[in-house]
């Protein structure tokens, strides 16, 4: 009965909505939160340590190299640190010797171990100190360990190292900018740092939190998400876009596994091309998510995603490994521009709908929107602060802004499964309702059919009873030569008329019976010639008779009025009835000789007072006989009602 | 010379009866039958002044005996000769056009008076067919779609005023005294009563054949 606004006003004034949207507000808080004491901390980390004993080493000697043999077949050019190779080398793709002299820093203490720090070395590196090898940072060769991601802390063996004109050198394994898909892969070497090896390390772990470890936990995040999203898509069919989000975060937590393995089976122009065709997918789910989110259908969307799929990795087949950079920077833009899109449109949608989420979506998209521009400026080389280029922005972003949506999505889907509860318990008190009535219906039904059955077995035996018994005493009535068997015979018959009403017969209305006897008693005296005055309640009632009680009644007075017709000898017969809320009065009296007394004080028999009694006994009734010589005859009759 | 006919399976009643009619009408004809059939035979023969049909008979109701006459010689006066005194048997007789009835236990004085009277046109009414009358015309006046070609029946304020008293108890003398009118004028009243519940109930009968798709035009 309920409308479904009902059951959404319902919904509203519950007050568990309440907890999950406070819950939505402090997680978003503890995610800004976390965001902004990240970057803090990043920021601060360095200037923590600016006043500490550690060289920095910007100034090198550099040469290209075709093998790991350390002298070059190259002249050494000086050169500053950080080095780009896309700036210094540009195309060049293999190996870079550099070499620089230090001292121990000053301050140190003799016996101190020190330790050298390159924040980021891109992809590999050896080391050597005054021309032995101290360390490997995996494989030289392809396919070349990816140490691109990860700090890199080499110990300096206080054997080899002397006070003065240590010379260190590096030999780096580098890509070509035009040869990897983003521009962190690129060959590039940052600054060197010498010093006390506890605070390096110190350093070392706080920089490989951010490009490891977080990156790591957020991928193990949204991949358990994404499993339980697609989970939730798979058991509500209709709301595609869990599916959607599930795989769309799978997929961003499977591109990420990149960093737990830095020693890939493939050499870099695979590993590349791999990574820039996983957008491709994952930019398509992006977009159907957020049309299927958006309640928007596209089959020409859905076609022109699944062609992109196939035409990204062709391009680049067909541009080839030297031409990777350019082609995935343009798809970057094709795909920013349709992710940006379809945020547009989602948000357009939100708007127009007055959607709840409205807000909350926006916030969500501005940061990614934000984001996307963020990292394309980054891979087009525009100027940015340089700490937030080291970090790995995307990486550590979408992750968080799927959890940002994951958090909406779930809340709908708990309140969706709120309202599912409510409709459920409406629907099953409307059956219980239903049940009820229907069992209801079901016993009136039983009891009409009962009486049915009763009603035509009553008129069977009637019928049986008025052609076979009826009609035997009527023959006897009607061919008795004795006036007192004919009498008897005319009796029986109204007894056995009478009994069969009274078997299943419905209650009368008491004003219908009064009329009835009024009726009959009056019509009775005056064909006898005995005047009648008959006085009734003048104002209606509604009270019913049993059908018993009006058949009793109707014998007791035909009885008394038989008795004053046949004995009494009276000119006058005064009738009077009362109705009370509980009971029911008759009395008929008469002016005629009374019934004369018996020699034992009781009033004769021979005129049926006795089973006039008995018949008002039988209805919890009494019937009371005063008389005398001369006095006539008074009967009161007194019945429950 | 009238004819008379007595339609009753019993043989003894039958005789009995016959000895009656013919000492209340001694100038009449008397036509036996014991059937249903045997009696609509009759009917189509015989130009009857008096009919005294019994209801419960071996084939069938007594009646259709009374719906024939009613149809067929409208100058006819059914009476209903019966031993059932419940309204359920008696009000069908008297919406089928019977002028009266007759309880078979009744004393012969009794039977011959009445028969008496109603021959001279003065049908019993007793209060339970009186209410029966009054919720019939209640319920027709309740229905509201009414072809044209139906006629519609309606009692008029004093026909109304006989039934309210005689449903409340009292006797048709007692009436005529208290609406001062003469024997013969409430007798015409009663008369007029039956006669319209005849021709409303013949119509409504009509309205319900048509409604269940039973009428047929010849």
């Amino acid at each position: 009965m309920s409308n479904p606004s009902g059951i959404q006003q319902y919904g509203e004034q519950h007050g568990a909505t309440r907890a999950p949207r406070g819950a939505a507000r402090r997680a978003m808080a503890m995610l800004l939160a976390f965001v902004i004491a990240a970057l803090a901390a990043l920021l601060a980390t360095p200037a923590a340590h600016a006043g500490a004993a550690i060289v920095t080493i910007t100034s090198v000697q550099a040469a290209q190299a075709s093998n790991d043999q350390f002298l070059g077949e190259q002249a050494p050019t000086p050169l500053t640190l950080p080095d780009d190779w896309s700036e210094s080398r540009p195309r060049f793709d293999g190996l870079v010797r550099y070499r620089a002299e230090f001292d121990r820093p000053p301050g140190s203490e003799p016996n101190e171990l020190l330790a050298l720090y390159i924040e980021r070395v891109c992809s590999n590196v050896e080391v050597f100190l005054n021309g032995q090898r101290i360390y490997s940072g995996g494989r030289m060769t392809e396919p070349v360990t990816r140490n691109c991601h990860y700090p890199q802390l080499v110990t300096l063996p206080s054997t080899l190292l002397q006070d003065q004109h240590n010379t260190l050198d590096l030999l780096v394994r580098g890509h070509a900018l035009q040869r990897v898909a983003t521009r962190q892969q690129a060959g590039r070497l940052s600054e060197l740092r010498i010093g006390p090896q506890v605070l390096l390390a110190e350093r070392q772990a706080a920089r490989g939190f951010w490009n490891i470890s977080a990156v790591q936990i957020l991928a193990v995040a949204i991949g358990v998400l994404g499993i339980v999203m697609i989970v939730l898509g798979w058991m509500s069919r209709q709301a595609s876009y869990f599916s959607y989000f599930g795989w769309l975060s799978l997929a961003w937590a499977l591109m990420s596994l990149r960093v737990w393995w830095r020693d890939m089976p493939w050499d870099n122009g695979v590993m590349e091309f791999l990574f820039c065709t996983a957008f491709a997918p994952i930019v398509a789910l992006a977009v159907q998510f957020l049309l299927s989110y958006a309640d928007l259908r596209s089959r020409w969307i859905e076609n022109a995603l699944a062609l992109q799929w196939v035409l990204l990795p062709v391009t680049l087949l067909l541009g080839g490994p030297a031409r990777l950079f350019g082609l995935a920077n343009a798809w970057y833009v094709v795909l920013a521009i349709e992710v940006l899109a379809a945020m547009a449109l989602y948000l357009w949608v939100g708007r127009r709908h007055r959607r709840r989420d409205f807000w909350w979506m926006l916030g969500i998209l501005g940061l990614a929107c934000v984001l996307v521009v963020v990292e394309l400026a980054v891979q087009y080389d525009l100027p940015w602060p340089e700490p937030l280029m080291e970090l790995p922005l995307l990486q550590l972003g979408v992750p968080l802004l799927l959890l940002g949506i994951a958090a909406r999505l779930l809340r709908v889907f708990a309140r969706a499964l709120q309202a599912a509860e409510a409709s459920r318990s409406t629907l099953e008190h409307r059956v219980r309702e239903a049940t009820a009535e229907i069992e209801h219906n079901f016993a009136q039904l039983a009891e009409m059919r009962v009486e049915q059955v009763t009603e035509k077995e009553r008129k069977r035996i009637a019928a049986d009873l008025h052609d076979d018994l009826g009609a035997k005493l009527l023959t006897i009535v009607h061919t008795s030569e004795s006036e007192r068997i004919s009498t008897l015979a005319r009796e029986a018959l109204e007894e056995m008329r009478l009994s069969v009403r009274g078997l299943t017969g419905k209650p009368m209305r008491l004003a219908d019976a009064l009329a009835d006897w009024r009726a009959e008693t009056v019509l009775r005296l005056s064909q006898a010639n005995i005047e009648a005055d008959w006085r009734g309640p003048t104002e209606e009632t509604e009270q019913l008779l049993p059908a018993r009680s009006f058949v009793q009644t109707t014998r007791i007075l035909r009885e008394a009025v038989s008795n004053i017709i046949k004995h009494s000898g009276a000119s006058h017969c005064k009738v009077r009835c009362a109705i009370s809320d509980r009971q029911f009065g008759l009395t008929v009296q008469d002016n005629g000789k009374g019934i004369p007394m018996e020699l034992d004080g009781k009033l004769d028999r021979g005129h049926g007072m006795a089973s006039m009694k008995h018949r008002a006994k039988q209805m919890q009734g009494q019937c009371l006989m005063e008389s005398g010589p001369g006095y006539g005859t008074v009967i009161r009759l007194t019945l429950p009602l | 010379m009238n004819n008379i006919l007595l339609l009753e399976d019993l043989p003894e009643i039958r005789t009995w009866l016959k000895v009656l009619i013919n000492q209340v009408f001694p100038q009449s004809q008397i036509h036996e039958a014991a059937r249903v059939h045997d009696a609509l035979e009759l009917v189509t023969a015989v130009k009857f002044s008096l009919a005294l049909c019994d209801l419960g008979l071996p084939d069938g109701s007594g009646v259709d005996v009374v719906a024939a006459l009613r149809e067929q010689q409208p100058e006819c006066q059914s009476v209903v000769v019966t031993i059932h005194d419940d309204d359920d048997h008696l009000f069908p007789a008297l919406q089928a056009g019977a002028f009266g009835y007759l309880l078979k236990e009744q004393a012969r004085e009794l039977i011959a008076e009445q028969l008496k009277r109603m021959s001279q046109g003065e049908p019993p009414l007793s209060p339970s067919i009186a209410r029966r009358v009054i919720s019939h015309f209640a319920s027709q006046t309740r229905q509201q779609e009414r072809p044209q070609n139906m006629p519609h029946v309606a009692l008029t304020d004093r026909e109304n005023e006989v039934l309210l008293r005689v449903a409340k108890g009292f006797t048709l003398p007692e009436i005529g005294v208290q609406l001062n009118l003469s024997r013969h004028t409430i007798a015409d009243y009663v008369k007029q009563i039956y006669r319209k519940l005849n021709v409303s109930s013949r119509a409504e009968a009509a309205l319900e054949a048509q409604r269940l798709g039973l009428f047929r035009r010849n």
